[in-house]
């Protein structure tokens, strides 16, 4: 049974800036809604069903507003600062005002309230408060009935751990921030520059900075190297989009130029608003000279950011430090807790009460003694003054064993977890196969807590761009004139699939290819160099007809920065195979045809919409004839062709499927020879068109189709959105582990399913894709009606899957409300029942709200552990609201990975971080919990027995140092080996037998009822390992005539017995002999007997002879034959019912697991049955995706000539909207 | 605000066993060959142990007797606690009908005597004890000092309510004239209490030692004067008093009292088939509880059942 699903990366975030504060209004009011709790009954899972959900992408408010929905309303920091007032260079005034400098801390502590704020924030915590109780009863001498260092000692020990693991941690941080702080910036200073500290920079400065730079605080462009005070920047940190952004200063400032003296005598004063969250949002007032000029976050560069392409710049400093946005949003991180962390809770109270229970039942024993055996025993032993009836010693009695009893609740519980997760952790940061060579990048696990709940996984949910692809197109074939290149041949002509050793084009003759450009057919290059016509256009009509900016830093090296991957993929073949994009000016393209420079007039760019999908430009070549190129989805541009052209049509269309067929993303490419008349003619309409007031977007469109008509084809190019290695065999992996994997994608419905199919979330043999894509709250609910309708009848046959798509169909950007309704109201309910039956899930258009809305919607409804997966910015609030979020770290920046619990590089280790380290993790964590509840009640149980034969008088079993010892010393080492090393499987059963993972999703190996069994055997144990004893001793006596039954005697027998039923318990429980379990586990029953031996030994007993009592006591029982004869009989008879049960329970009531385990026990004891793994089939349907940016082009800015550093530009295009 | 540093260096992860979790190891499983032996290798063992236990308690002879029934003029009296000093005699004649060979103990018992109460068992003091410091009475409430303010020397519950009966064992040889069966009163405690644990506080006069404190209250005499006969038996250091110091873990328990001296007619043990006589000389304590005398031959081990 498995599940698809579709996902999306990043939106667009070049859209015109501006008009987005509305969206992020409606987005919180939703969020609001969302919270709402309701009533849900959960839908029986009927998996058959591929879905997607698809809905319209935001405009790129998207993240801020995530980030402010998750980071709960935390701008009130700043309530009492309403306005803040600055001037440039005036230190004096500034001050007077009290902004922070820009230091930055992140740590908590400081060398000296370490100690109190620690110690208070670790006593918050139940248990570590409850032991502190425990030690003021102790104080109290009518009712301590132990040792104050019983309780003293653990706490402190576990304690000390805390604060020491909290200590390092923070130590870390304050050596980040120092090494932040301390980093160095330019500023200007009395018209000079000197170089100072990051910390030193104070609101008002003036700072330079330099390309490549971090951006230091907030800060106010004032100007800057290129043309119109034109920056920059690149915001990966802040928002993880890699594409760069252009922050304009106001012109009255950009004047400064880089005029030392100006800069330095600038007094203009900036009232703006107080430091608050919001990224998006800046509103201020510069004056200057007695003039105002309003200040818009356009004009602001955050610090976080990264200036690029820009040789300096100069800035005013507004927001210092923790008044920066970048600090002002990375304040709080909530605290995850796991599913385990709650059972525990829940455990530790049901303890308190057993425990309560039994004080109870022991108090009331001994008021019944006092009144009937303790009255007269008084003679011997007088009642204490205060103890006027048996009604008040029992009252007493009952907190005497509260203390006793106390080793119910473990202390060392809570570290002993948090030593073993952090160890888990270790091992994903120190894990090889998920070490990512290209990247130099380990996996990281960065949140120490959630490591079991790896092993418990049942929902994924993924982003698609960057996360199931690289996000990298690649030019992979093409078909020119109706003849198909790009497969690979071999020697004899013959066709091969590509692979790493097929020999790769040769592009030498070429000085300005790309080197990391591969291509594998000959053909097209010796088509190329016989000056095949055809081929020729159709890569001039590449080189020409695009949005992208080129760069050449260096004679021969050229940087493309493409605004989409395809584009850039497009420019870089034809540039490979001959004909180079150089360069471009508003109004030229220069571009290398075969080592010959020519330079294109560019007329027009006929940009890229949603619409028209497709883009064109004219230019005039240097042969004085207009042409235009035109490039876009073969839907449309069918339409457009020139009848003349349908026999070359109907062939490319063929290739077309093929391409699709392979999964690529495919682009027509056409041309048209236009009449220089008509062009003239056109180009008057079209400025006015432009001109226009009314109707300007129709009637630009009209114009445009006016022009694109008549196209001649010229071929269509196959672009491959590489998949991540290992992305289908992983999610077939995990579909097996009944992890079912949603994709969340912002991208458009066709590729999000065409993906879907090329990574096995969906397949073929799933019949029946719904689709869902109602307007308004009626039709959807019906489309998911009928979808549930059509599924149920067939959901009774396994082998008839259904598949389900949920798509919602877009709607204008602005209209809230509306548009997330499917997650919304009552029918979030309609939707989890439809969507749960599915065995595949896409949703497409999902803003990166929505995406966390979906999360939420799983985790409220559903007890299910969600993980979410992702590699940008805008799966933040998804990676935040699921359980686990884990990051990608790739290309688009570190915002996911800084927000996630996990870092991986790729998506492929998304199975060994589930079923290899999830399941261990998980497997040992329930180990650990079982054992170490069972060896706590074996232990603190023989008191209760113990109290009715010692007048319930809270006299305790053992030597108070052994209750000192137990958890800490004695029984800590091979649990902690235990949990540390374990393996049931090793890595390879665990990945090549994916069910094994199962029992995590269900929480068989500890919950409820595997506690119960556990107190059950801890009663058990404790029963035996009182009486064996009790019945061996009081009746027998040493061969020199000795008696043996004294209380020491019995104290010492009892705690041996004990600790050996207890190591020989563990030892059955671990199943991965290392030598360090070992050593842990026998050396830990070695050391209890050197530290018995000690502790009873004279020297200490004589010099404290009322703390150590037991004197001599080992060495006269440690001799003596019953005493190894009670520890035999003890343990095989606490043993013995334990092995019979794990023996017999897979063979008369096996679990799936069992049957898996058997059949890797048998593999490994024969391994000549090599276990056989299905090959996967590589179907891919036949869909089409056409696959363009869905951005709008740079077109404008192009035209506009804004980005060009030629200054001899006419300013007349200021007219370019913002 | 965390920027990964330009790493020049790889940050591939060791490649230890211990990091990649690949530690050479044996992977314990049950199997059902492993399981069924361990069974029955358990269970044959458990068989021989209990076979050589079950022979090994047979040759041993145990007698029982009670006197708390038989003394009861003695508790009787003893329930005045003003005539707590008054001795009380009482004999016991009973017949051994065989020969109780090798070693003999006589041990007394109590029942439902609680040594093992929490406030009872902390009722001392270990440093007076060893004899350091006699003053140190701290820990012994509620009978650490008397009322005059005089330390208690030994202090405490556990040495306030000492066993202190004299039992004698008399052998009648001929009808009429019962000769007493030698006993040691040495050699019934642990060698670490007798010379390490219980010390007497250094002087060569041990009532000038002790002097300064004063004796428990139940006590007829005190510590350095509870054994006439032999004077190196005295103050903290008599065998008796070592004996019931050492707290028992359950509330019927049994003491070592005294070993027979194997001289004379008693080289071999006991003889059986005649009568003797068992005097108890209850002089400074009694109590509800029941008594016995436990006589017995070898030593006696547990009874183990074959599970």
């Amino acid at each position: 049974m498995r599940e698809g699903v579709v996902g999306g990366g990043t939106l667009p975030l070049t859209l015109p800036w501006g008009a987005r504060a509305p969206a992020q209004k409606a987005l919180r009011w939703r969020s609001v809604k969302l919270t709402s709790a309701r009533q849900w009954w959960c839908f029986s899972e009927m998996k058959y069903i591929k879905c997607f959900i698809s809905e319209i992408p935001w405009n790129y408010s998207w993240y801020y507003s995530a980030m402010s929905l998750v980071e709960s309303q935390s701008e009130d920091r700043q309530s009492e600062e309403q306005v803040r007032y600055l001037q440039a260079n005036s230190r004096e005034l500034n001050s007077t005002f009290g902004y922070p400098n820009n230091t930055i801390k992140t740590s908590r502590y400081s060398v000296f309230n370490f100690l109190p704020l620690n110690l208070f924030e670790q006593f918050q915590r139940l248990a570590n408060a409850y032991f502190l109780i425990l030690l003021f009863l102790q104080l109290i001498p009518q009712i301590s009935s132990l040792a104050w260092y019983t309780t003293v000692i653990p706490l402190m020990v576990v304690l000390s751990i805390t604060a020491v693991k909290d200590a390092i941690d923070d130590v870390k941080r304050h050596q980040n921030d120092n090494h932040v702080n301390n980093r160095s910036v330019l500023v200007v200073m009395n018209g000079r520059i000197k170089e100072d500290k990051w910390m030193n920079i104070q609101v008002g400065d003036i700072i330079k900075l330099k390309n490549n730079q971090p951006v230091t605080a907030d800060v106010l462009l004032l100007s800057s190297s290129e043309p119109y005070g034109l920056t920059y920047i690149e915001t990966a940190e802040l928002d993880g989009e890699t594409n760069l952004k252009v922050k304009q200063s106001i012109s009255v400032t950009s004047n400064l130029e880089d005029n030392l003296g100006l800069l330095s005598s600038f007094d203009g004063k900036v009232r703006c608003e107080s430091p608050n969250n919001k990224l998006d949002k800046f509103t201020g007032i510069l004056t200057f000279k007695g003039k105002n000029y309003t200040l818009d976050h356009d004009k602001l560069l955050l610090r976080g950011c990264i200036i690029r392409n820009t040789d300096w710049c100069y800035g005013l400093v507004i927001y210092t430090g923790p008044d920066t946005k970048l600090m002002q949003n990375c304040g709080k991180s909530t605290f995850k807790r796991t599913h385990m962390d709650h059972l525990l809770n829940v455990l530790v109270l049901w303890i308190f009460l057993f425990l309560g229970g039994m004080c109870f039942i022991l108090a009331i024993g001994h008021g019944i003694w006092e009144n009937k055996k303790g009255y007269y025993f008084q003679d011997f032993l007088p009642w204490e003054e205060y103890v006027s009836s048996s009604v008040v010693s029992a009252i007493l009695t009952f907190w005497s064993y509260f203390i006793i009893l106390n080793t119910m609740v473990p202390i060392s519980l809570y570290v002993s977890v948090e030593i073993i997760r952090l160890g888990n952790s270790c091992y994903i940061n120190w894990d090889r196969k998920m070490y990512y060579a290209p990247k130099n990048t380990p996996a990281q696990a960065r949140t120490t807590t959630l490591n079991e709940e790896l092993g418990q996984v049942k929902y994924v949910f993924s982003d698609k761009t960057g996360t199931l692809t690289q996000n990298i197109m690649i030019f992979n074939k093409c078909s020119i004139n109706g003849i198909i290149y790009g497969y690979g041949y071999d020697k004899n002509g013959q066709r091969v699939e590509v692979s790493e050793e097929t020999e790769k084009v040769d592009f030498s003759y070429n000085k300005l290819a790309d080197p990391k450009f591969s291509f594998y057919d000959n053909t097209l290059v010796e088509a190329m160099k016989k000056g095949d016509h055809w081929v020729h256009l159709f890569f001039l009509s590449l080189s020409l007809c695009h949005t992208v900016m080129s760069e050449e830093k260096v004679e021969g090296k050229l940087v493309y920065q493409a605004q989409s991957p395809d584009e850039g993929a497009l420019v870089t073949a034809a540039r490979n195979f001959g004909f180079v994009f150089r360069s471009r000016t508003s109004e030229t393209i220069m571009v290398v045809e075969m080592g010959e420079t020519k330079v294109y007039q560019l007329l027009a760019i006929l940009d890229f919409s949603n619409v028209r999908k497709r883009m064109s430009v004219i230019v005039r070549t240097p042969e004085d004839r207009v042409m235009l190129f035109c490039k876009g989805a073969d839907t449309i541009l069918c339409q457009l062709l020139h009848p003349s052209c349908r026999s070359l049509r109907d062939v490319t269309m063929e290739h077309l499927d093929d391409f699709a067929f392979e999964g690529l993303r495919t682009l027509m490419v056409a041309y048209r020879e236009v009449d220089n008349a008509f062009y003239q003619a056109w180009s008057k309409k079209h400025s006015e068109a432009c001109l226009s007031l009314e109707n300007r977007e129709d009637k630009i469109s009209d114009v445009y189709r006016e022009m694109e008509k008549d196209l001649m084809l010229l071929g269509a190019t196959a672009i491959e959105d590489k998949l991540q290695d290992g992305v289908p065999e992983t999610i077939t992996t995990l579909n097996k582990a009944k992890i079912k994997i949603w994709v969340l994608t912002g991208d458009k419905q066709e590729t999000a399913v065409n993906i879907a199919y090329a990574c096995n979330i969906f397949e073929e043999e799933m019949d029946g894709i719904f689709i869902v894509e109602g307007k308004n709250d009626e039709t959807v609910r019906q489309e998911l009606r009928l979808a549930r309708k059509k599924m149920k009848p067939e959901s009774l046959l396994e082998s008839d899957p259904v598949n389900t798509y949920l798509n919602t169909k877009p709607q204008m950007p602005f209209r809230i409300p509306e548009e997330a309704y499917a997650l919304e109201g009552n029918l979030e309910l309609e939707l989890l029942r439809t969507v749960c039956m599915c065995k595949g899930v896409i949703c497409c258009r999902m803003t990166p709200l929505q995406k966390a809305q979906v999360v939420e919607l799983m985790k409220r409804y559903k007890e299910v552990v969600t993980l979410a997966i992702g590699d940008g910015a805008n799966d933040v609030s998804m990676i935040k609201a699921a359980h686990i979020g884990v990051g990608i770290t790739g290309q688009e920046g570190m915002q996911a990975m800084l927000n996630s619990d996990y870092a991986i590089s790729q998506f492929c280790y998304l199975q060994r971080l589930l079923l290899v380290h999830g399941r261990w993790s998980y497997n040992r964590m329930c180990k650990f919990l079982s054992y170490f509840f069972y060896k706590n009640f074996a232990f603190t149980l023989m008191h209760f027995w113990y109290a009715f034969f010692s007048g319930f008088s809270a006299q305790t079993v053992y030597d108070t140092w052994f209750i000192t010892f137990y958890n800490l010393v004695y029984t800590s080492l091979p649990v902690l080996s235990l949990s540390l090393f374990d393996q049931d499987v090793n890595e390879t059963w665990s990945l090549r037998f994916p069910e094994l993972y199962d029992p995590g999703q269900h929480n068989l190996y500890f919950n409820k009822k595997e506690f119960v069994k556990c107190l059950v055997r801890g009663i058990y144990s404790s029963f035996v390992l009182f009486f064996i004893p009790m019945k061996t001793i009081h009746n027998s006596v040493h061969s020199d005539g000795k008696e043996i039954s004294d209380y020491q005697s019995f104290s010492l027998l009892v705690q041996t017995a004990l600790l050996c039923v207890v190591t020989v318990q563990i030892a059955l429980d671990t199943t991965y002999w290392t030598l360090i379990s070992h050593i842990f586990t026998w050396g830990s029953l070695g050391f209890y007997f050197c530290i018995l031996f000690l502790l009873y030994s004279d020297g200490l007993c004589l010099m404290f002879p009322n703390v150590f009592q037991f004197l001599g006591v080992a060495r006269n029982t440690l001799n003596l034959p019953q005493m190894w004869l009670i520890i035999i009989l003890s343990v095989v008879l606490c043993i013995l019912p334990v092995i019979g049960y794990r023996f017999l329970k897979p063979l008369f009531w096996p679990a799936d697991v069992d049957k898996i385990m058997n059949r890797i026990h048998l593999w490994t004891r024969h391994p000549l049955l090599p276990p056989t793994q299905t090959k996967l089939r590589h179907t891919r349907p036949r869909r089409s995706a056409y696959a363009f940016s869905h951005k709008q082009g740079f077109g404008a800015l192009i035209t506009s000539g804004k980005t060009m550093k030629d200054k001899v530009f006419k300013k007349n295009s200021f007219s370019f909207k913002k | 605000m965390k920027r990964t540093s330009e790493e020049s260096q790889s940050r591939l992860p060791d490649n230890s066993a211990l990091k990649q979790q690949q530690l050479p190891a044996y992977w314990l499983q049950l199997t059902a060959t492993g399981v069924l032996s361990g069974f029955f290798a358990t269970g044959v063992f458990c068989l021989g142990v209990g076979i050589i236990l079950i022979l090994s308690a047979k040759s041993i002879k145990e007698i029982e007797i009670k006197y708390t029934k038989i003394c009861g003029n003695c508790a009787k009296l003893r329930e005045d606690a003003t005539n707590f000093d008054k001795e009380c005699t009482c004999s016991i004649p009973f017949y051994l009908s065989e020969t109780m060979q090798g070693n003999v103990y006589m041990y007394y018992k109590l029942y439902g005597f609680y040594q093992n109460l929490y406030r009872y068992i902390l009722s001392r003091s270990n440093s007076q004890l060893m004899g350091t410091d006699l003053k140190d009475v701290g820990t012994c409430a509620p009978f650490s000092k008397s009322h005059d303010g005089t330390p208690i020397a030994p202090c405490g519950a556990i040495a306030n309510s000492i066993f202190n009966d004299t039992i004698i064992l008399s052998y009648n040889l001929n009808s009429s004239i019962p000769i007493e069966v030698p006993m040691l009163r040495s050699g019934i405690t642990w060698w670490t209490d007798k010379y390490v644990k219980f010390r007497n506080p250094r002087s060569k006069n041990l009532s000038i030692a002790f002097a300064g404190t004063t004796k428990p209250p139940s006590w007829a005499k005190p510590v350095y004067e509870l054994d006439q006969e032999d004077p190196e038996n005295n103050g903290f250091l008599n065998d008796d008093f070592i004996v019931w110091m050492r707290a028992a873990a359950f509330p019927t328990f049994k003491k070592l009292y005294r070993r027979l001296n194997r001289i004379q007619y008693f080289t071999e043990g006991l003889p059986a088939g005649l009568a003797y006589t068992v005097t108890g000389a209850v002089t400074w304590l009694a109590f509800f509880s029941m008594m016995a005398i436990h006589l017995m031959l070898k030593d006696r081990k547990m009874f183990f059942t074959e599970q």
